[in-house]
C-alpha cells in the first residue's frame, strides 16, 4: 500500500477557524431564532406552527449529528482508511449532539409542562372512556406519558452524547500521543470500542426516531420508519461533510490532504445511500399502499390526496431521482462544482423530506360530536400545507445553532494527525 | 539472438508458413508496462500485452482508450425498463384489464418491482454478451497459442506480442525493440499460409444444414399439433385429478356388493336437506303455487330491509346493479369486452319480475334462472326472504309517483 | 536471446521472486482439478447423492399423489415448502454479497472466497427455486408463468407478488450465473493450459472461450466485472425484498411490517456468510488451502455475521414493540403466540440461534478455532431455518377466526424434501470442488504485492 505524509505546506491546526463558524453561527442562528419567536408569538394559534417548524429544523440538524456519529464508528470498526482525513470534521459534527441536546429542550419543556399543540397524545380527553379513539389509545398512553418521554428523551441524548464525547475525546487525545506504538494502542481501543458501539447506537437511533417522529400521529405505525429517518440522516451527513471540508478548504485549510479522490468517496456514498433511503421509503410506501388497511394508508392518504401530493412529488423527484441521475456516473462525483451543488441539493430535499413527514400533522380535526381527533383527520381534500415564513426561519437558525455548535468544538487539528492508517489515507486512489 | 525457432516444428521453417508476428516474455508486470509504453512510443498500434491477471497502469501505458461499454449498457437498462413497464401496462391495463383489490388497472407502485428487475435483467445481458462482443470472443484459436511458452500467460507469463501486420513491424528492427525493452525471451509466431487450412473444413458445411432441418422438426410437431384437431384422448402424463378414486352417482362401482354407487339411505340418519319440510319458508311454495305473500317465519322489520339491502348489495349489484335496473359492473365489463348482455331490469314496471309472485322471487334467487346461478349454498334462507323484501322496495321506490313521496324530499 | 536465462525449456523455474509467487497461486488451485479425485471426495459424493436420491423419490411421490402428502392443511397453506425455499433463497445471497458488494468497497480479502461462494448462490438459488414450482400443485404448468401468447387470451398477473418472484428470481439465477461463469473464464483458461488429458482440454478449452489475456480484453473485462458488480447490490436487495413482499403485502398479522425487506435481506446475508464459513472451513483444510482463504478472511465473516446478527435482533425487537404500540390487536395475538403459544419452542430457538449465537464471535478465541465457527455456523442455519418458519407458520396457525387455527406436523415427505434439497446443494458443490477452479486464480494474483513488481513508483 502506498503511503504518503503530510504535505509540509499543509494547514491543519483549526486556528481561527473555530471561533469564525461559532460567531457566525450563532449570529445567524440567534437572529432567526428571535425572528421566528416574534412570527411565532403573532400567529396565535399557541405557538403550534412554531413547535412543529422548530422539531423540524432540529430533526434535521440531529440527523446529522447522529449520522456523523454512524460514519465514525463504522469508520473504525472496518478499518476504513479512506475518510480518515475526513473522520475529524465529523467527530466535530457529532460532538455537538450534547448541544443539540439542550437544544431540544426548546419543544420538549413546553410538552412537559402543558403545550398540547404539539403532540397529540398529550391531550387529556384521550384518556376518557367516551373518546373515540379511547379504545386504539388507552394502552400505550402509558409509553406516551410526557414525563416518560422526557425520560426517554435524556437518556437518549445522554448514549449519543456519551458516545460522540468518547469517540472524538480518544480520537484527540491519539493527536497527542507521545509516540507511534501510543496511538497505535488508542486506535486499536476505538475499533474495538467501536463494535459493541454499533449494537448501542442501532437500538438507540430506531428508538428515538421512532419515539419522536413518528408518535405525531399516535395511531399510525410502520416498523420501517426509524430506518427511513436514519438513511436521510447519512445523505444529509455525506452532504454537510463534503461542504464543511470545501468551506475549510476555501479558507485555506485542508488544501493537500482532502484531494477529489477523497470527495469522489463521499460522492459515491451520497449516491449509495440515496439508493438506501428510496429503498426504504419505497418499501414503506408500497406495502402500505398495497396492505389498504385504513390505520396505515391515513400516512400516505393526505400526503397523496391533498395539497402535499405536489410535495410528494418534489420528495421524489428532489431527494431521490434526480441526485440518483447525476451521481451515477464516475466523473460527476469529480467535478467539485457539481458535487458541491448536489451537496446543497441534497440538503434542501433532505429538510423538504423530514417537512413532508411532520408538517401534514400540524393540521388536527375534529369528528361531528365536537372530540379532538387529532393530526390527519376529516376530508384531505381540506388539508392545507399552509406554508409560513417561520418554517424556513427556524429551519436556518437551527443550522446556524449548529454551525455555532462545531465552530465551538472545532479546536487543534483538523485531521487526526497520529492515526497509524492517515499515511495510506493521503495516498488513497480510486481505481 | 538465439531465438528457439528450431526446436519448435510449427515457429516458421516450412514454406507453407507466413509469420503472424513477434511474442516477448518480460519477467515481472513493471517490465511489461515500461515495454508497452516503449512499443507504443515507437508508433506501434497492432501490438498487445498478455498477463494472467488485469495488470494496473497498462491501460495508460498502452494508450487503450476507455471502453463504450457503460453507455451501451445504460441504454439496455433503458430498454429493460421501458419493455418491462410495456408490457405489464399492455398485459394487465389493456389487453386484459384486471381487477385486483379494488386498484386502478394501472397501478404503477405494484408494477416497480417487475420493471426493476427487467431493468437489472437487460443491463446484465448487455454488459455480460456486450463484453464478449467487443472482445471478439469466443475465439478458441489464436496464433500464439500455437507456442508452447504462450501458455503460461495464464500462469505467471507476461507477454507482448507484435503483429507483423503492423506498418511500422520489420522482423529484425522491431526483435531488437522488444530486447531493448527488456524482453527475457522473443520468439517468432507464424500461421499456416494455405487457404484450405484457414476456411472452415467442408464436413461442418454438410453438417450445418442437416442439423438445421432436424431441429425444425419438434417445432413442426407443435405447430401442427396446434392446427389440427383429434379424436384421441389426450396423453396423461400426470392425471391432473382426471381420475380420481372415487363413486361417482349412477355409476358402477366395485367396492360394494351390489356394484352400484349410489346408496340407500341408512336407517336412522337425516340427509342434508330433509328437515327443511315448510314449503312455504324453505321452496317459496303454499300448495304447489308460487307464494304471493311471505312465510310466517319472515316478519317484516326495518332491519331485515336494512340486511336484505345489504345483502342484496353484496349479491346481486354485481349483476343487477345498486337500483336493480340491470347495470351492474359485470355488464359493463361484458360491453367493454365487445359483448352485449344485460342483467335482468327487477324494477322497471313492465318487468317480470315486478309480476312475480314472491315466492317465485325467492325461488329464482336460490335456484338460479337462465344464466343466473343458484345462491341457495351461499346465501341463508333468512336473508334470501330480506333481498326479496329488498328487491320489492327498489320496485317500489323507483317506480314512485310524485304523491307517494314523504313530505320533504322534493328536490330543491 | 542475449539477455535471457532460457535454460529451462518447460519455462518454470525461471523468473523473479513475483513469478515463482504467481506460480504457486496457479499450482495450488489447478491441482484441486486436475490432479486424481481425493480420497475423501468420494465417500462425501457418496452421501450427497444418497440425499438427492431422497429428492427423486419425494417429487416423485409428490407428482404423483398430490399435496396432501406433506402437512400443509387448509389453515397452514404455507409450511415447509416456503420455509424451505426462503431459507434457500437467504443463503443464496452472500455468494453476490461477496463478490459484489465487497467488491465495490474493494475489500481485498473477498477474493479467496468469491469463487466458492458465488457458487454457493447458484446452488442454493437452484435448491429454492424447486419449493415455489413443486409447492403450486401442478407443478408441469409453471410455464403458465412466463408470459406467453395462449389460447386462453390470458396474461400473469404481474401486480402478484407471486409473480415478482418469479421476475426477481429468475433475473438473479441468470445474474448469479453469468457474473460467477465471467469470473471463471480466465481461470478456466488456466485450467484448460495446464491440463493432461485430452478431454479436460477440450471441455476447458470450449468453457475458456479462447481467452489469452490480452490487456485489451482485461480491460472491457474489468469494466464489465465493475459494471456486473455494481448491478449485483441493487438486484441482490431486491431479490429478498421482494420474497418479503410474498408476505409484507398480505394483511396477515405478523406478515404485514413494514420492516421486512430490509429485515429479510439483512437475515439472508447473516445466513449465507453462516454457509459460506460452514463450506469454506473444512475446505480449506481438505484442499490444502490454508495459506490462500486465510484465518482472517473467516475471522471478517464471522464479524459481519455478528453485524448482521444484530440487525436480525434488531427488527426482532422493532416488530415486537410495534405490535404492541401500534393497537392493532390482531397484530398484538399473533406475536403473543408466537413467543407463547404452541409455537413459543420455535420462537425461542430462533431467538438463541440468531441472536445469541453469533455474540461469540466477539470472542476471537471463538473467531480462530474452526470446529468452534463451523459449529457455530451451522446453529445459525437452523436458527434462520427456524426464522422463516416461526414467521410462516406461527402467523397463519392463528387467523382471524378460531375456525382458522391450527397446527404444523410435517410428514415424512416434507422431511425427505429437505434432506433431499441439501443432497442437490451438496451434489453440485462438490462437483464444483473437484471440477472447476475454487478460487478465483487470476483475482489473488491481483491482489498479491508482487502484482505491483517492477513498477516505478509513481
Amino acid at each position: 500500500m502506498a503511503t504518503k505524509s503530510i504535505h509540509p505546506e499543509e494547514k491543519f491546526k483549526a486556528d481561527k477557524m473555530g471561533s469564525r463558524l461559532f460567531k457566525f453561527g450563532a449570529a445567524a442562528g440567534l437572529g432567526l431564532l428571535a425572528l421566528s419567536i416574534v412570527l411565532g408569538s403573532m400567529k396565535g394559534d399557541h405557538w403550534r406552527r412554531f413547535l412543529h417548524a422548530y422539531v423540524i429544523g432540529w430533526s434535521f440538524v440531529v440527523s446529522i449529528a447522529v449520522g456523523s456519529l454512524f460514519f465514525i464508528i463504522v469508520h473504525h470498526v472496518a478499518r476504513a482508511k479512506w475518510g480518515i482525513v475526513l473522520r475529524r470534521l465529523a467527530e466535530f459534527m457529532a460532538s455537538t449532539l450534547p448541544w443539540l441536546g439542550v437544544l431540544g429542550l426548546g419543544f420538549l419543556l413546553p410538552v412537559l409542562f402543558g403545550n398540547k399543540q404539539l403532540y397529540f397524545w398529550t391531550e387529556p380527553s384521550l384518556h376518557e372512556q367516551s373518546h373515540p379513539l379511547w379504545h386504539h389509545m388507552h394502552h400505550k398512553l402509558g409509553w406516551l406519558d410526557p414525563w416518560f418521554f422526557g425520560a426517554r428523551y435524556v437518556f437518549y441524548f445522554l448514549i449519543f452524547s456519551g458516545m460522540a464525547l468518547y469517540f472524538a475525546g480518544k480520537s484527540r487525545a491519539m493527536d497527542s500521543a507521545p509516540d507511534d506504538a501510543t496511538a497505535a494502542s488508542i486506535a486499536d481501543r476505538l475499533r474495538v470500542a467501536a463494535g459493541p458501539s454499533i449494537l448501542v447506537f442501532a437500538l438507540t437511533t430506531v428508538f428515538f426516531a421512532t419515539d419522536l417522529f413518528m408518535t405525531f400521529q399516535p395511531l399510525w405505525y410502520s416498523t420501517i420508519y426509524s430506518v427511513v429517518w436514519f438513511a436521510g440522516g447519512m445523505i444529509a451527513t455525506y452532504s454537510t461533510l463534503a461542504l464543511l471540508a470545501r468551506v475549510l478548504q476555501q479558507f485555506g485549510k485542508l488544501s493537500h490532504s482532502v484531494t477529489v479522490e477523497h470527495y469522489h468517496d463521499i460522492g459515491k456514498y451520497m449516491f449509495g445511500w440515496t439508493f438506501f433511503w428510496i429503498y426504504t421509503a419505497f418499501s414503506q410506501f408500497m406495502l402500505q399502499w398495497y396492505g389498504n388497511m385504513p390505520e396505515e394508508t391515513v400516512f400516505y392518504n393526505y400526503r397523496m390526496f391533498s395539497e402535499w401530493k405536489w410535495v410528494s412529488l418534489a420528495v421524489l423527484l428532489g431527494q431521490w431521482a434526480f441526485p440518483y441521475l447525476c451521481l451515477v456516473t464516475r466523473w460527476t462525483k469529480r467535478i467539485l462544482p457539481l458535487l458541491m451543488f448536489l451537496a446543497v441539493w441534497q440538503l434542501v430535499f433532505h429538510w423538504v423530506e423530514i417537512y413532508w413527514n411532520i408538517m401534514p400533522n400540524a393540521q388536527w380535526g375534529t369528528d361531528q360530536a365536537g372530540n379532538l381527533m387529532g393530526p390527519l383527520y376529516g376530508d384531505p381534500a381540506n388539508h392545507k400545507i399552509g406554508f409560513h415564513f417561520m418554517d424556513l426561519t427556524l429551519w436556518l437558525a437551527m443550522v446556524g445553532l449548529f454551525i455555532a455548535g462545531i465552530g465551538k468544538v472545532m479546536k487543534g487539528n483538523l485531521i487526526p494527525v497520529k492515526d497509524p492508517k492517515l499515511g495510506e489515507c493521503l495516498a488513497f486512489e480510486n481505481y | 539472438m538465439s531465438t528457439t525457432d528450431d526446436d519448435k516444428p510449427n515457429g516458421g521453417n516450412g514454406t507453407d508458413e507466413e509469420l503472424h508476428g513477434l511474442l516477448a516474455e518480460f519477467d515481472t508486470p513493471g517490465a511489461l508496462i515500461a515495454a508497452a509504453r516503449k512499443v507504443k512510443n515507437a508508433g506501434y498500434t497492432e501490438f498487445d500485452c498478455y498477463s494472467p491477471f488485469p495488470v494496473h497502469g497498462i491501460d495508460a501505458a498502452m494508450g487503450i482508450k476507455a471502453t463504450k461499454l457503460p453507455w451501451v449498457v445504460f441504454l439496455g437498462g433503458l430498454s429493460g425498463l421501458f419493455l418491462g413497464t410495456l408490457m405489464q401496462w399492455w398485459m394487465n391495463a389493456y389487453d386484459w384489464p384486471w381487477n385486483v383489490a379494488g386498484k386502478p388497472t394501472w397501478s404503477i407502485p405494484a408494477n416497480v418491482p417487475i420493471s426493476y428487475e427487467t431493468t437489472i435483467l437487460l443491463s446484465v445481458l448487455t454488459t455480460f454478451f456486450g463484453m464478449w462482443a467487443a472482445n471478439k470472443l469466443p475465439q478458441v484459436w489464436h496464433p500464439f497459442f500455437r507456442l508452447d511458452r504462450f501458455a503460461r500467460v495464464t500462469d505467471d507469463g507476461f507477454f507482448l506480442g507484435i503483429e507483423a501486420g503492423d506498418k511500422r513491424f520489420e522482423l529484425e528492427q522491431t526483435k531488437q525493440l522488444l530486447v531493448a525493452a527488456g524482453a527475457s525471451h522473443v520468439e517468432e509466431c507464424s500461421v499456416d499460409a494455405r487457404p484450405a487450412a484457414r476456411s472452415v473444413p467442408r464436413w461442418i458445411w454438410a453438417v450445418m444444414p442437416i442439423m438445421t432441418m432436424l431441429a425444425l422438426i419438434p417445432i413442426a410437431l407443435v405447430y401442427k399439433a396446434r392446427a389440427t384437431k383429434s379424436p384421441d384422448p389426450h396423453y396423461h402424463i400426470f392425471s391432473d385429478m382426471d381420475f380420481q378414486p372415487k363413486a361417482k352417482s349412477d355409476q358402477p362401482f366395485a367396492e360394494f356388493a351390489d356394484g352400484r354407487a349410489n346408496r340407500a339411505q341408512a336407517g336412522g340418519t337425516v340427509a342434508r336437506g330433509q328437515l327443511k319440510a315448510d314449503d312455504g319458508y324453505y321452496r317459496g311454495l303454499g300448495n304447489g303455487q308460487w307464494l304471493s305473500g311471505l312465510p310466517a317465519q319472515v316478519e317484516v322489520t326495518p332491519a331485515l330491509l336494512d340486511r336484505g339491502q345489504e345483502r342484496y348489495n353484496i349479491y346481486c349489484a354485481p349483476c343487477h346493479g345498486f337500483d336493480g335496473a340491470g347495470h351492474g359492473i359485470v355488464p359493463e365489463r361484458v360491453a367493454m369486452l365487445g359483448g352485449a348482455w344485460e342483467a335482468r331490469n327487477l324494477v322497471e314496471r313492465s318487468s317480470a319480475v315486478i309480476k312475480m309472485p314472491n315466492g317465485q322471487i325467492f325461488n329464482t334467487i336460490s335456484n338460479g334462472n337462465n344464466t343466473m346461478m343458484g345462491y341457495a349454498s351461499q346465501i341463508p334462507v333468512e336473508d334470501r326472504w330480506a333481498i326479496v323484501l329488498y328487491v320489492r322496495a327498489l320496485q317500489r321506490s323507483q317506480n314512485a309517483v310524485e304523491s307517494e313521496l314523504p313530505p320533504g324530499s322534493e328536490v330543491r | 536471446m542475449a539477455t535471457s536465462s532460457n535454460e529451462a525449456a518447460d519455462g518454470h523455474g525461471e523468473g523473479g521472486e513475483a513469478r515463482k509467487v504467481f506460480r504457486g497461486i496457479t499450482d495450488d488451485v489447478a491441482k484441486i482439478a486436475l490432479s486424481p479425485t481425493p480420497k475423501w471426495w468420494y465417500p462425501a459424493f457418496a452421501v450427497s447423492n444418497l440425499m438427492l436420491l431422497c429428492l427423486v423419490v419425494a417429487l416423485y411421490h409428490l407428482f404423483t399423489t398430490g399435496i396432501g402428502v406433506w402437512g400443509n392443511n387448509n389453515i397452514q397453506g404455507w409450511a415447509w415448502d416456503i420455509t424451505n425455499f426462503v431459507f434457500w433463497i437467504g443463503i443464496g445471497h452472500a455468494g453476490t454479497l461477496i463478490s459484489a458488494v465487497l467488491y465495490l468497497f474493494r475489500q481485498e480479502w473477498r477474493t479467496s472466497i468469491n469463487r466458492s461462494a458465488e457458487a454457493m448462490t447458484i446452488f442454493a438459488v437452484a435448491a429454492a427455486g424447486i419449493f415455489p414450482i413443486i409447492h403450486t400443485g401442478r407443478p408441469w404448468f409453471a410455464w403458465w408463468l412466463i408470459p406467453h401468447p395462449n389460447d386462453m387470451g390470458m396474461w400473469p398477473q404481474f401486480r402478484s407478488p407471486l409473480m415478482w418472484d418469479v421476475f426477481a428470481i429468475s433475473t438473479y439465477a441468470t445474474t448469479s450465473i453469468l457474473f460467477w461463469y465471467m469470473g471463471m473464464v480466465p481461470d478456466i483458461a488456466t485450467l484448460r493450459d495446464r491440463a493432461k488429458e485430452k478431454w479436460k482440454q477440450i471441455g476447458y478449452g470450449l468453457l475458456a472461450l479462447g481467452w489469452r489475456g490480452s490487456a485489451r480484453q482485461w480491460h472491457r473485462y474489468e469494466r464489465a466485472y465493475l459494471i456486473l458488480a455494481a448491478l449485483s447490490t441493487p438486484l441482490v436487495l431486491s431479490v429478498h425484498s421482494v420474497v418479503s413482499f410474498d408476505f409484507a403485502t398480505s394483511q396477515n398479522p405478523g406478515w404485514h411490517t413494514t420492516i421486512f425487506p430490509p429485515y429479510f435481506v439483512a437475515g439472508a446475508i447473516f445466513s449465507g456468510f453462516a454457509m459460506v464459513a460452514t463450506l469454506l472451513v473444512p475446505l480449506r483444510y481438505l484442499c490444502n488451502l490454508k495459506h490462500i482463504i486465510k484465518e482472517s478472511h473467516i475471522e471478517a465473516m464471522c464479524k459481519i455475521m455478528i453485524a448482521t446478527g444484530l440487525m436480525v435482533g434488531g427488527a426482532y425487537s422493532i416488530e415486537l414493540f410495534v405490535a404492541w404500540y401500534s393497537g392493532n390487536a390482531g397484530e398484538w395475538f399473533t406475536f403473543r403466540n408466537r413467543i407463547l403459544g404452541e409455537y413459543s419452542w420455535a420462537y425461542f430457538m430462533m431467538v438463541s440461534c440468531n441472536v445469541l449465537v453469533p455474540q461469540f464471535f466477539w470472542f476471537k478465541k471463538c473467531r480462530t478455532n474452526p470446529w468452534i465457527v463451523v459449529g457455530l455456523c451451522i446453529l445459525i442455519n437452523v436458527g434462520m431455518w427456524f426464522e422463516r418458519f416461526v414467521i410462516i407458520a406461527t402467523s397463519l396457525a392463528r387467523q382471524g377466526v378460531p375456525g382458522m387455527w391450527g397446527y404444523f406436523s410435517p410428514t415424512r415427505w416434507d422431511l425427505l424434501t429437505m434432506i433431499g434439497s441439501f443432497g442437490l446443494f451438496f451434489t453440485l458443490f462438490l462437483l464444483f470442488v473437484r471440477f472447476l477452479p475454487v478460487i478465483a486464480i487470476a483475482e489473488v494474483k491481483a491482489v498479491t504485492p508482487e502484482a505491483h513488481a517492477g513498477k516505478d513508483h509513481h
